[in-house]
């Protein structure tokens, strides 16, 4: 593995993050925006692995922060999936448009 | 080193309280004494106040603690590093927290559901001082989303009511997109350096050759936007008018006395630690936050109706302050070298203190609010006009926290916005610090302007219909409020050892750069 293939993976990160904030921006969906929140979170996982081509020495602490940002990803989008049973029950509706009372 | 394991005290303290409340909740339905969960909480917050005096006089001696989880040592491994400014903003966190469940155990009496209430605030906590005493970005990171997860839900906690969700959600997407920019910054900082110790990059930095010299640019770019989301810097502070006032009150007093100022926190500690800023210029782009923050806010704050909303504008007027102050250190540093150390210090000095200040007032004015919210059932300015005058314990204390942030002398917050004015003036040929400082004066009176109007609404007006049957709240609501109140007019009188105590936060702040 080489220089390319890193530019390939990082290109790949840059991608991604650059997809998830345009899921937030423009989707309508809660379920969605969670989603696409998870897209950012895949896209940093990713960015951690990408150095580690260019240095094998990189390898084992990556893998331990990637592991646990996994965790954190999982708690995140679990606790944002709360919120969207309970806008579910307020507004019988899981459109951002309908949740509209609050001034963004 | 045989003594460092003490750092870990309070983070465990706070956990394992935060895991036991459910416990003593049923142990509490057994015994038929609701109360005790209460009661637990605040012996929590009492002991992991207690183990800080420790450890304060442990850093005291030693300068810094280092731990780290054996037998990884450093820079591998888990490490807490804990030094003068992390004591003080530990000390800080815990504090309020004490406040905040004693205040809560009236004002959330009539709410269920109070063990995970307690749970969380403890959880919340827990976070905040992890997030103080991380010796590595991953570390903070990881205590920075046992923070946000535990805000996040406390936001929701009247989850029964529509405006809480709305608010929460808006929360979540904003803060995790923050913390995840900052982790993308912290990833790109690991492949370039291959450590995230915070001391080790510190040593690392300065001489590292990059591919591109504008990488470490964007590390900080990203990271002064990551963590700003949190710090609710202008143009990241959206979620913050709609999440304060949705919280409940002593939850709204935690999140804008202490969670925003730990995004302050981090990014100072990331910034001055390991970004020398005689190297790296960030310093303008902080002073230029920090005006956009002051301006915008204090426009936003004037065009309020609702009590709490004002209020949380008004804490992101007081984040640009802070802010400006690091700006200006950080910007005279890289301007005049080792020589604008001391404009450097007392700028810093000024914006530690501001941390202070601004938790003590803003905690004291949310804590308040939520005793006039209390008894008036409205959170509309126009209809809770007199109520000081109904509730003369609450209206005095929530008087004087006004004052403190307008910055009225003697008391505290008149001290701290002085010393970040005077080193913004220390060099009158500077043109764009005198022009940025006049700026921060400007907006000092404008906003000082509102405080007192507030004030006058509020305590000399003749009381309105809601406000006709108020009277004053329970004693253990107005304890804490009061005490306060206490803290800054003794703290305005006799600022001497508070100051001293920021000045050596300063130091080990700046403590690489020497002096």
């Amino acid at each position: 593995m080489s220089t390319p293939d890193f530019m390939l993976y990082a290109m790949t990160a840059i991608l991604l993050y650059i997809i998830g904030l345009y899921g937030i921006a423009v989707r309508r969906n809660m379920v969605r925006t969670i989603v696409s929140l998870e897209i950012i979170t895949a896209s940093v996982n990713l960015n951690f692995l990408a150095f580690t081509i260019l240095d094998k020495n990189l390898l084992p602490l990556a893998q331990y922060f990637v592991a646990i940002s996994i965790v954190l990803g999982a708690a995140v989008a679990s606790l944002a999936l709360m919120i969207v049973i309970q806008a579910y029950r307020h507004y019988g509706s899981v459109d951002l448009k309908k949740l509209s009372k609050l001034r963004w | 080193m045989s003594q460092s394991w003490i750092v870990l005290q309070p983070i465990a303290i706070l956990f394992i309280g935060s895991l036991l409340i459910p416990l003593i909740e049923s142990f509490g339905k057994a015994l038929k004494f609701e109360k005790i969960r209460d009661t637990f909480a605040i012996i929590i917050f009492g002991l992991s106040l207690y183990s800080l005096l420790g450890i304060y006089e442990e850093v005291q001696r030693q300068g810094q603690i280092t731990y780290f989880l054996s037998p990884y040592e450093p820079p591998v491994g888990v490490t807490f590093t804990v030094d003068q400014f992390s004591v003080f903003m530990a000390f800080l966190f815990c504090l309020l927290g004490l406040f905040v469940s004693i205040y809560s155990v009236k004002y959330m009496e009539d709410d269920t559901g109070l063990d995970k209430y307690y749970s969380l605030l403890m959880a919340l906590v827990a976070g905040l001082v992890g997030i103080s005493f991380a010796g590595d970005l991953f570390n903070l990171f990881i205590f920075w989303e046992a923070m946000s997860l535990a805000s996040y839900a406390l936001v929701a906690f009247k989850k029964y009511r529509w405006e809480p969700i709305e608010a929460s959600f808006k929360y979540l997407v904003m803060s995790t997109i923050g913390s995840l920019t900052a982790l993308y910054a912290m990833s790109i900082l690991y492949g370039l350096t291959g450590t995230l110790n915070i001391s080790e990059l510190a040593i690392i930095i300065p001489t590292l050759k990059t591919p591109l010299p504008q990488m470490p640019y964007l590390v900080i770019v990203a990271m002064i936007a990551g963590f700003g989301v949190t710090a609710s810097i202008v143009p990241f502070h959206f979620w913050l008018p709609d999440a304060h006032p949705a919280a409940p009150s002593g939850i709204s007093a935690m999140l804008s006395g202490v969670v925003i100022k730990a995004g302050v926190y981090a990014i100072a500690r990331i910034l001055f630690t390991i970004f020398n800023p005689i190297a790296f210029d960030f310093g303008t782009t902080l002073v230029l936050f920090g005006i956009i923050t002051l301006s915008v806010a204090n426009f936003m704050a004037l065009l309020q109706r609702d009590i709490k909303r004002l209020l949380a504008f008004s804490s992101i007027v007081n984040i640009g302050y802070i802010i400006f102050g690091f700006g200006i250190g950080a910007y005279a540093l890289n301007v005049y070298g080792i020589g604008g150390y001391s404009i450097a210090t007392l700028a810093i000095m000024g914006a530690i203190f501001h941390i202070f200040n601004h938790a003590i007032g803003k905690g004291l004015l949310f804590l308040g609010a939520g005793c006039f919210i209390h008894e008036a059932r409205t959170r509309d300015l126009l209809d809770l006009e007199g109520a000081g005058k109904k509730m003369p314990w609450t209206g005095t204390s929530f008087s004087l926290g006004l004052l403190t942030l307008a910055g009225v002398p003697p008391l505290s917050g008149f001290w701290s916005k002085l010393f970040i004015i005077l080193a913004g003036y220390t060099k009158p040929d500077n043109t764009f610090m005198v022009i940025t400082t006049s700026l921060v004066v400007l907006n000092a009176i404008f906003a000082a302007a509102y405080y007192l109007w507030l004030m006058q609404r509020l305590m000399l007006r003749t009381p309105k219909p809601k406000v006709e049957k108020a009277h004053e709240v329970p004693i253990l609501m107005v304890l804490p409020v009061f005490t306060l109140g206490l803290i800054t007019v003794i703290l305005g009188l006799w600022p001497f050892e508070i100051i001293g105590f920021a000045e050596v936060a300063t130091r080990s702040l700046l403590g690489l750069i020497g002096g």
